[in-house]
């Protein structure tokens, strides 16, 4: 599965999150392009990035920092982070 | 259409600059996804061959590829992450199992261990892989390596980009070393557990019957007193990582 995400770092925060299979990479590519074009044009600074993963649960462990607050991280250790 | 290296440089040099024209972006986009395929033979072959199953990331984000950029001064054909995953490990053990196997995988990669030298503070193992000239960057960290990283991250997002690469104020830098060294010390803990529980394993097999009424008492005991130590390093890494957040919603404030 693939994952698009538009991040406010800042405010850490995810605006938004679009999910593609595989087969869809190509079409992926072209709309964070598209995105990344507009908020460069009127001058909005958030990170673009698209991720790779088999799962959203998996995607959501391996890059806790676009899902979570800094006091969740910290939780998810605690409770003893399972690996995939 | 290949881009020559002096064509990137030029890029890395705008993106440097900022104030990007869209032509800009296409042309990171382009360079980018010439990646795609290096990176698609890493992650196949780990998921593959060593049945793992790697979370990746294509292609760095622009934000990153900047600020990476401006601060090692290198040009943008020298930017090795690119195209990487991310595999998360329970444990040191299983750390080392993992990184041999990727160099058996890909006997060309070179291999940046942090966990002796750590990047203010950030340990984890990268294994970057050479394929047709292009590098593709597998992070291999532990689950307590991790979570020290994106809390590391996180905070960096939300109150100085600097914090991750040694900035912020002094408190903030000393708690998140601190937060480090006990990540580093659990580890060597978990790994002497690691080793008693195969020493004991290793007594059933092997001692003769008699033996085991003197020898296993004292590795049970040395295996319960290593354990509480580790949940009492938890405990207080639990407590040092809170701290990191304080210090730095601390020197935000101030």
């Amino acid at each position: 599965m693939i994952f698009l995400i538009e991040y406010d770092r800042p405010r850490g925060h995810i605006v938004q999150f679009k999910v593609f299979s595989d087969s869809e990479r190509a079409a992926a590519q072209d709309i964070r392009l598209e995105i990344e074009l507009n908020l460069n044009r009127s001058r909005v600074d958030h990170e673009v990035v698209l991720l790779e993963a088999m799962s959203e649960e998996a995607v959501r462990r391996t890059h806790r920092r676009y899902f979570e607050n800094p006091r969740q991280i910290v939780e998810s250790t605690s409770g003893g982070d399972a690996p995939p | 259409m290949t881009l020559s290296r002096m064509q990137i440089d030029r890029l890395g040099d705008r993106l440097r600059r900022g104030s990007l024209a869209d032509s800009d972006l296409r042309l990171l986009d382009q360079y980018r996804r010439s990646f795609g395929e290096a990176y698609e033979k890493v992650v196949d072959a780990i998921r593959n061959q060593l049945q793992l199953d790697p979370s990746g990331r294509p292609a760095k984000s622009t934000s990153s590829i900047i600020e990476k950029l401006h601060r090692e001064s290198i040009r943008l054909v020298q930017v090795q992450d690119i195209a990487g995953c991310r595999i998360i490990v329970a444990d040191r053990a299983e750390q080392e199992r993992v990184v041999a196997a990727l160099r058996a995988v890909f006997p060309a990669a070179s291999v940046v261990d942090r966990r002796a030298n750590p990047s203010y503070g950030y340990r984890a193992v990268h294994v970057v892989a050479q394929i047709s000239g292009q590098s593709v960057e597998v992070q291999v960290r532990t689950s307590l390596q991790h979570a020290w990283a994106e809390l590391s991250e996180k905070l960096s997002d939300l109150f100085d980009p600097a914090i991750k690469y040694g900035g912020g104020t002094d408190e903030v830098r000393e708690v998140l070393v601190s937060a480090s060294e006990l990540v580093e010390q659990v580890e060597a803990r978990e790994g002497q557990i690691s080793d008693l529980g195969a020493g004991i394993a290793e007594l059933h097999q092997l001692s003769a019957p008699e033996d085991l009424p003197q020898r296993l008492p004292d590795l049970l005991r040395r295996l319960a007193e290593a354990r509480a130590r580790i949940s009492e390093r938890k405990a207080k890494l639990g407590e040092v990582f809170n701290q990191m957040i304080a210090e730095a919603e601390r020197g935000e404030a101030s």
